[in-house]
Formats: structure tokens, sequence, C-alpha cells
């Protein structure tokens, strides 16, 4: 029952984001003066309001919404020329720009389970934030580690993010078998984790997160099926899928470890956006007869 | 490695029949034969227009080598020689020898060559262009220029994998006329002096592979099976999967020793040399939804619609395409004539087309591209006009088999737009090859002014130099 109630108050925000994605694209395209239709209609602008509203805190407040699915949608695709056409991952850039600008609503979590009604009071401000929140697991980790405590002593686990994280590998296997994305990112982004995290906690088990820790906080599962295989920023060779997903996932454990924000997603996979071209150039497939 | 295989795609025959049959279509009243074949020179007519003619008649030959010579299809008359429409994407006319049908269908007596085992190779290889055969796969390549530089060849492949799915004519063929098949395969061995032919069929067509495996009692011959994948049938694709041997992109087979022939193509050689038929008629399939599919035997140059109503079309409007669901072209009506190379006619239900949307670089085509290039790069720049890179990334290796179109889930064009970037380069090439030219030539002449210049002073001062000598040699005789 209370997951019922969590997994409702987790689409509070889903639901609005959605909305206003599809109002600033279609906005935007009657700006450019191109056709609404079927742009609205390949669903891209309500995956790129899913993505993030999925990213960000469960109980951020409407505006922060707004700002950010207007930034990932107008800034993140329809300057570059809409669908296709767009460098880096929206929903990411979006929520990159969240986290720069407003890092204080960007890193409160709501406790660990929250109802719809909790969600949909605190996003519309109608009850205070306090009685809700605390700070993302991940964060507090960072933070206590700072402190100078050491792994033994902290709670690591988060049972609501390790349900979150197995939802969203059960929903990127199904993606796999319906061959809406290929293997070979997910797969090289959870090695990229895994190998990454071993070699850090490898020697000292008390200042660095264990690999499982890595694999079921924060939006690991979340990237690795969804955020990092959107085909049009990502690496489109084989092998460079490959290469793309590896480096994603070594650098989330990086950013995690070393950098000042708690989850490194987002971070990572713009980075690797950039080098994109430079990857796809080198790893082209051997052609027949060339 | 690179396995043969491993990409390409599964097409399933879109409408099977139960069974394959050939259905002899009924002589046409009129023919219209194009002068113009796939490659090569306009051949010229030896007939006038009034002329009877008969059956296997040659009635247009032409001095280009590489040519094959026109026969008459049906006995009649010639009643006229002029610009028609024929079945080409573009639409264009060309011109045709029309004959009026007599409805007798005399046959002209062809001396044959005989005995084909007591004949050179050259000898049956002009008696192959004197009966006009052409690859009948599709590409309508003269048989005989490719024999011709068939001197050093050691394996034959006969592809009789059927290309594109839908098609049915070599798999009808080879059921029904195996014996002639095998025999065609060995007068194709007498002439290339091969010593192993490999027969590689889908396995699909169980009942033509057994036929097959029936009449042959050759050691030479083996009947291979492979997989049902479409661009298997793609010549060098086919090679690489027998013998694994991968024929680099600017290079031909047959300078390696191997010479790939359709399998049609192999029966048409029997029925030449053998049977002294030259090539009038041909298997063709009718399919698509919109008629019953099936497999007639028809005279060349009979119209479209005169086999299409023997498969009862149905009355809405149709969309007609000569050759594969896959490679063929649209062609906008049914009157114009069968040629050598339509081995297909699709005519379907005419229905909207799916409107196109914007590249998400899924990577679907480059998965299923039979030769692994990365169809959402050259999509890309060929879409930008940027041949030089798309050139980069090999789009002159692409055989255009759209396999990327059909995988497209945006439905983009993909082949359409790779024809067009070759098209478009070989313009470039064109035209830089003349600004180089026009450059040597204003070099050259830059360099002979100069040079003119420095041999003219170079002579002035020579015969100043003389002068002067001249000059004190008198000067001195004076003194003297």
């Amino acid at each position: 029952m209370r997951l019922i109630t969590f997994w409702l108050g987790c689409h509070c925000a889903n639901y609005f984001a959605v909305t206003s994605a599809i109002a600033v694209e279609a906005l935007f395209l009657k700006i450019r003066n191109q056709p609404i239709a079927p742009a609205i209609g390949d669903g891209s602008a309500a995956l790129t309001g899913i993505l993030l509203a999925i990213s960000i805190p469960t109980i951020a407040p409407w505006w922060i919404i707004v700002v950010g699915v207007s930034f990932a949608i107008i800034f993140g695709k329809q300057l570059y020329g809409g669908l296709g056409n767009n460098p880096f991952n929206p929903a990411m850039l979006g929520y990159a720009f969240l986290l720069i600008s407003y890092p204080l609503q960007m890193t409160t979590w709501a406790g660990d389970f929250v109802t719809f009604t909790q969600a949909f009071e605190v996003i519309f401000n109608l009850n205070p934030v306090d009685a809700l929140s605390g700070a993302t697991r991940l964060d507090d980790v960072k933070t206590q580690l700072a402190l100078g405590k050491i792994i033994s002593e902290l709670s690591v686990h988060s049972t609501a993010q390790a349900w979150i994280n197995a939802g969203f590998l059960l929903g990127g296997l199904y993606l796999l078998v319906r061959r809406v994305i290929f293997w070979h990112i997910p797969l090289a982004f959870l090695s990229g984790i895994v190998i990454t995290a071993f070699l850090l906690s490898f020697g000292d088990t008390e200042h660095y997160l264990p690999i499982q820790n890595h694999l079921m906080l924060g939006g690991t599962m979340l990237g690795a099926f969804f955020i990092a295989t959107d085909p049009v920023s990502a690496c489109t060779t084989p092998k460079g899928r490959l290469i793309y997903g590896f480096f994603i996932g070594m650098l989330i454990v990086i950013i995690r470890t070393f950098g000042n924000y708690p989850d490194g997603v987002a971070f990572a996979v713009l980075l690797m956006n950039i080098t994109v071209p430079l990857i796809d150039y080198y790893t082209q497939p051997k052609v027949f007869g060339q | 490695m690179f396995d043969a295989f491993n990409n390409g795609i599964v097409i399933n025959n879109p409408y099977p029949v139960t069974r394959v049959e050939i259905i002899q279509a009924p002589l046409p009243d009129k023919v219209v034969l194009p002068l113009q074949q796939r490659i090569g020179a306009e051949a010229e007519p030896c007939v006038k227009v009034g002329d009877k003619v008969l059956t296997g008649q040659l009635i247009a030959q032409t001095p280009d080598q590489f040519c094959a010579s026109i026969h008459a299809s049906i006995s009649g008359t010639v009643v006229a020689i002029d610009a028609q429409i024929i079945p080409h994407k573009s639409g264009l006319k060309s011109n045709c020898i029309t004959i009026e049908s007599d409805g007798k269908d005399e046959w002209i007596k062809n001396k044959g060559v005989g005995d084909f085992l007591h004949c050179s190779r050259e000898t049956l290889i002009e008696y192959l262009q004197q009966s006009g055969i052409v690859g009948l796969g599709g590409a309508g390549f003269p048989t005989h220029s490719k024999l011709k530089k068939a001197t050093n060849c050691h394996t034959l492949i006969i592809n009789a994998t059927e290309c594109e799915p839908g098609i049915m004519c070599d798999d009808a063929l080879m059921q029904h006329d195996a014996r002639e098949v095998i025999r065609g395969v060995e007068v194709l061995l007498r002439i290339t002096g091969a010593t192993q032919v490999f027969i590689a069929i889908e396995d699909d067509k169980q009942e033509a592979y057994h036929s097959l495996l029936m009449f042959n009692h050759n050691e030479r011959i083996s009947i291979i099976q492979i997989p049902t994948k479409y661009t298997s049938g793609a010549e060098k694709l086919l090679i690489k999967a027998l013998l694994n041997i991968e024929i680099p992109a600017d290079e031909l087979a047959i300078n390696h020793g191997i010479l790939c022939q359709n399998v049609s193509t192999v029966k048409a050689i029997f029925d030449a040399v053998v049977e002294d038929k030259p090539l009038i008629s041909r298997i063709v399939t009718v399919t698509g939804d919109a008629v019953t599919p099936n497999n007639f035997e028809v005279r060349l140059g009979a119209s479209f619609r005169h086999i299409v109503t023997l498969a009862e079309p149905n009355n809405k409007p149709h969309a007609v395409r000569m050759g594969g669901m896959m490679m063929g072209v649209n062609v906008a009506t049914l009157d114009v004539p069968i040629c050598k190379v339509t081995n297909c006619i699709f005519v379907n239900n005419a229905k909207p087309t799916p409107s196109i949307q914007e590249c998400i670089r899924c990577g679907q085509c480059n998965q299923a591209c039979p030769v692994n290039l990365l169809p959402q790069q050259l999509y890309w720049y060929a879409k930008s006009e940027n041949t030089e890179k798309a050139m980069e990334y090999n789009l002159s290796s692409c055989i255009e088999c759209r396999c990327c179109d059909v995988v497209c889930p945006s439905h983009i064009p993909l082949a359409s737009y790779f024809s067009f970037a070759k098209a478009l380069h070989r313009q470039t090439l064109k035209a830089q090859k003349k600004v180089y030219n026009a450059r040597k030539r204003f070099e050259y002449r830059e360099y002979r002014l100069v040079r003119n210049k420095t041999e003219r002073t170079e002579m002035m001062a020579r015969k100043k130099a003389e002068l002067k000598q001249k000059w004190q040699a008198t000067r001195l005789k004076k003194i003297k």
C-alpha cells in the first residue's frame, strides 16, 4: 500500500511536467513557423518532460518544473532546429541548468516515501516544505564522509531508492526486449560504474561507497536505460556506444566521489555528448569491400 | 570476420502462393522492342517498316561490342520504328521496333552451333551475343562481355537466390526446368573452364532445391542452400558467404577468377546453345495485393497489361512497380513493354505513403545494412550535400538495397538520398576535373610563353654573339 501511494506521489510531478513540456514545445514551434501536430505527436517533448520530472526531486516546487522543462525544450532542442538536431540530451541539459541555478530545491529529497496528496500540496506550495524534506541519500553520504565519518558508521542504503532503481531496471529490460534500445549503452554504462566503483572501493572500503550502493542509489538505472540511450545525442556506431556508455558510468562514479554535486548522471551524460562526433568518427565499422 | 548473413533483413514473401506455376501467356497482338538496352549504345535496326519478320529473326544489332542483339519475339510485320515509353524510372521515351503479330508464330530456322562440347570458347561467346543473351536477374549486363573477361575463371557461382522477396520467377524456373538449368551450367563450364560450380539457393525453395539435386549428376556442380535473407543474392555478398572471399569495393569478382551468373540467364544460355533459340521470352512474376500472384512465360515486348490482365487484377487504383519491392522502379502506366530485365511486376493497391519524420540516429539502419555502412551518418551528409564527407563514410560502397529504408522508424527514403549524393559526387568530380584541366592548360600556356621568351632571348643573344665574333674576326683580319 505504501508503495502504491509512493508510486502515485512520484507521478504528480510527471503529469505536470509533461503538460508543460508539450505546451512549451507547441509555443516554440508556432514561433518557428513549424508544423505543430507531427512534432507533438512523436512524443519527444512529453519524453523530455517525463525524464526531467523523474530526475528532479519529487517535491520540487512547480516553477522549478516549468523553468527546467522550458530550458530543456527551448535551449536543449528547438534552438538547434528541433528533434534530431540537438547535440545534448535536452532533459539532462534542463536538469544541469536547474541544479546549478537552484541547488537547494534540487537536492531536497522527500524523506523516503511520499504520497500523491503530499506531493501535490508541496509542489503547488499549499503546505510548508519542512514537514517532508531531507537531503538525498547520496548527498547525505557525501556530507558525512566529508565530515570524517566512515562508510560503516553511515546508513548508505535507501529502500525507496532501491525500489525506484529496480523499477527502472525492469523498465529498461522491457525496452531492450522490445528492441527500442540496443544493449550496448546500458551494459557499458553499468560496467563503467561497477569497474570504477570497484577500483575505488577495492583498497578502501571505509571511504568509498560500495558497488551495490552505486548501482542502487541516485539515477543509475534511470541513466543507464532511459537517459544515456537517447539516440539523438548518443553515439551511433556499435563500438562507439560501448565507449560512450562506459565513460558515462565512469564519470558518474568519479563525480559522485570527488565532485561537488551528489549525483553525476546529468553532467556525465552532457560531457560525453560533447565527445560523440569524435567517437563516432573513429569507431566506424569496417565496410564490406573496403 | 565479416559474416555475410549477419546483416540484411529477413522479409518473407509478402504474397506467397501455394504452388509455384509457370503460366504460358497467349501470344501478344503486338510487341514493342526497345533498341536501347540497359548499358551500351542503342542497337541499329536491320529491318524496315513494312518488313515481314519471323519469330527469332534478328531485327537489330549493334556495332558496340558491349551489347547483345535483338530478335523478333513474334512473327508478323514491322509497323513502326519510333520513340515509345519504356519501363524506366525517368518515364522517358526511347526508340523501339513495333511488330504486329500475324498470329502464326512462325519461327526462323536458326543455324545453331551444334554440339557445344565441340565448339571453341570464342565461338560460343560470339553465339551468345548473337542470341541476345543478357543477365536476366535484373541488371541486364550482357553475358558475352562478362564471359569474355572470364579468361582465368576457377569458380562459377550460379545465383539462384531470387534477389528479392516476392519474386518467384527463378523458383518457378528451377522447379520446372531443372534439367535445362544443369545443362546450361555445363555449357558455362565449357566456356569458362571453371573447376567448380556452386548453385546458391535460398532455403525456402525446397522444391526447387530437390529438383536441381535430382538432375545434377556432375561432380563439379554443388548445390548449396543459404539462409533466406534479403541481399544475400548481391554478388559480392554471395561470394563472401560461399567462398569467404571479400572482393574489394573497386574490383570485379571476375578479376579474382569468380564468375556469377543468374539462374535464368543459365536457362537462356541453354536455350540458345542447345535449342538454337535466341532470347525472345522470359518468365515474369506478377504479384502484389491487387492481383492473384503467379509466374507467366511471356514474349519480350508484350505490354505489362498483357500479363497483368491474366493475373486478375481488382478494379481499385494500382501502384505498379517493375522489379522487386525493394530495388524496383515505379512505373506510371501498364502500357510499357516487358524487357529482358523485367523479372517481376508488382501491382499493389495504391496506398498513401507514410509521412517522413526526423532522423533520431536510432541505428536500426546500420544494424540492417548488409555492407556495414552507417546510413544515419551518411544521411546527415547526403542531406547537407556534403559529398566529400559522405565519401569518407564509404558512400560508394552503398548497394542501394533499401534495407535501411524498410527498417527506418521515421520512414526516411535513405537509399534515394544516397543515390542522389552519389550522382552529386560524380558531378563534382567531373567539375573538378574540368577545373583541373583548365588549370593545366593555363599553366602550360604560361610555361609556353615563358619558354618562348627565353628561347627568343637566347637566340638573340646567340645571334649577337655570332655577329660579334664575325665582326671581331673581320677586324682581326683587317688588323693583320
